[in-house]
């Protein structure tokens, strides 16, 4: 196993899956505690029907990712700020439709693409040392703004009028957290794909969330594991040959699953219904 | 006005809602600092319309609405961190992974504006409001642990933290046993005594408050009256808003047929 730690490539893989897990899981608190979830779904689709176009068109597939994420969320958060449909109803139609446009632009190929479908499922070891530094430079940029506005994030996510009340500008804010979310899903694409960047986001916040009542805390058990799974998700990928995006998130789940049993929560609920 | 102080709240002939669905009409108000305000009415009246408001999340579509002498749609942060909001109990999500310490410092974030990183004096006057309200000794607790009436008195802090010289409360005893209900308002008694705060009290419940408050606001769409309990709670005005949902006993107690409970 160790040999493996030695090439180049392996070396790559991991740095971007530390830096995807570590960004997704910091995010995820956000999306999570604000009930943005299926955004993030959705958002992952648009942004692979980007791809999908910039391969049919012969333009850059990140940028066309960038573009089709961040109509995606502002399209969705204008909505619901509008109060014109449900959030649910608004995502799931632009969810679909992305889709449909990118499985379109797939059949309008002349050719088998297959690294079209490195973005469908995501392909870490594979990430090359360009992707990898644009992997770099958005990661720095989304946790430098998420830090710099975590206090007014914290906030909308607990409760958005609330924040707006007390001086926070909290409808912008929102619309940060909406594009930051978009370029984390951008972000990810490349090394756990378009499917399973959900996954990413989701797990690691819902986990933290069944092992504490901190906010800072929260934030920490989640990047913690977000990181921790996509490095040993990648070597379990290399070590015993499959694919790295589901070897990621079938980790995660389970870590998941034994925090849903052992939290500290669910023991004290139990208790309660027994007291009763 | 016969009152020689500058209001610090003032509507002038204002209306809030939407084309075609008006919440509050031709409203005309003037509250003054320091002022104990009760703000009753049925369901659907307009109160939490009323609130918000003052708080600058609604513009009027008609007339006027100046907040410390600046208009409601020009509302700046800084003036929006002076008043302090308890919201209708089911707005937050109470079981929000979240500690009461951190919650309370919640307060602070408006006042402090972007970028700036709250600090030890953040801190302390986060613990000071906690302590205010009674509830220093549980700052490390999960705000969700708390029983209802203990997460109003943290919602209470947090308004607390921003410093705010307006302090909002939107049915705060909703949902609370009865001596929750007293210790609330007891609470936001001693609130407005000690810190001079002016307050703004939403409640289905005359009687808990009507030896309180310096004035009574009765809201239906329209103002039916803003005036001293004793001018306010009499039948004829309150028939015109309560309707045969009034009922006065012989010891003159004032009770409103409580519908608003069958959300």
């Amino acid at each position: 196993m160790l040999d493996l730690l030695a090439y180049d490539f392996m070396q790559r893989s991991l740095l971007a899956a530390a830096m995807v897990g570590g960004l997704c899981s910091v995010i995820g608190v956000f999306v999570v505690l604000r009930g943005l979830a299926f955004v993030g779904a959705g958002t992952s689709h648009a942004a692979f029907a980007g791809v999908t176009l910039g391969y049919l068109m012969g333009w850059p597939p990140l940028l066309l990712a960038i573009v089709f994420g961040l109509a995606t969320v502002w399209i969705t958060g204008w909505v619901e700020e509008r109060g014109r449909m449900k959030l649910d109803v608004s995502i799931g139609i632009l969810y679909t439709a992305t889709m449909a446009l990118g499985i379109l632009f797939i059949g309008l190929m002349k050719n088998y693409n297959a690294e079209v479908y490195g973005y469908l499922f995501g392909s870490v070891l594979s990430v090359t040392p360009e992707e990898l530094s644009v992997i770099g430079a958005l990661t720095v940029l989304v946790l430098g703004l998420l830090l710099l506005f975590s206090k007014e994030l914290y906030f909308i996510a607990f409760d958005q009028e609330m924040a707006e009340a007390s001086g926070v500008p909290a409808r912008q804010i929102f619309f940060l957290l909406l594009t930051l979310v978009a370029l984390t899903v951008v972000v990810s694409l490349k090394t756990v794909g378009a499917i399973l960047v959900f996954a990413m986001i989701l797990i690691p916040a819902s986990t933290a969330y069944q092992l504490t009542h901190s906010l800072a805390t929260l934030t920490l058990y989640s990047a913690t594991i977000g990181i921790f799974t996509s490095i040993v998700g990648v070597l379990i990928s290399a070590f015993w040959d499959v694919p790295s995006g589901p070897a990621i998130v079938l980790l995660a789940t389970t870590i998941f699953f034994i925090a849903v049993f052992f939290s500290p929560k669910r023991e004290r609920r139990t208790r309660l219904v027994h007291t009763h | 006005m016969l009152d020689p102080r500058e209001p610090i709240i003032r509507f002038e002939h204002a209306s809030f809602g939407f084309p075609g669905l008006i919440a509050l009409k031709d409203i005309s108000l003037a509250i003054y600092e320091g002022e104990f305000i009760g703000v009753i009415g049925p369901n659907g009246s307009g109160k939490t319309t009323l609130c918000r408001a003052v708080l600058g999340l609604l513009a009027p579509v008609e007339g006027h609405l100046h907040i410390f002498d600046c208009a409601c749609n020009e509302l700046r942060c800084h003036h929006r961190a002076k008043i302090g909001y308890l919201p209708q109990k089911g707005v937050v999500d109470r079981n929000f992974p979240v500690t009461v310490l951190e919650t309370v410092m919640m307060g602070r974030y408006g006042a402090l504006g972007l970028f700036k990183r709250p600090g030890k004096k953040d801190r302390d006057i986060a613990q000071e409001a906690l302590a205010q309200v009674g509830m220093a000794s549980h700052k490390n607790h999960a705000l969700g642990q708390l029983s209802g009436g203990q997460q109003q008195r943290v919602f209470i802090a947090r308004a607390l933290a921003q410093q705010p010289k307006v302090l909002i409360l939107d049915e705060p005893t909703t949902g609370l046993d009865i001596t929750a209900q007293h210790n609330v308002i007891e609470l936001v008694q001693q609130l407005h005594d000690e810190l001079k705060l002016t307050v703004l009290l939403i409640t289905h419940d005359i009687n808990m408050i009507r030896s309180r408050v310096d004035r009574l606001v009765l809201l239906k769409t329209r103002l039916f009256a803003a005036a001293p309990p004793a001018e306010v709670l009499k039948p004829e005005i309150l028939h015109q808003v309560y309707g045969k949902d009034l009922v006065i006993t012989e010891k003159d107690l004032v009770i409103v047929e409580d519908y608003h409970h069958h959300h």
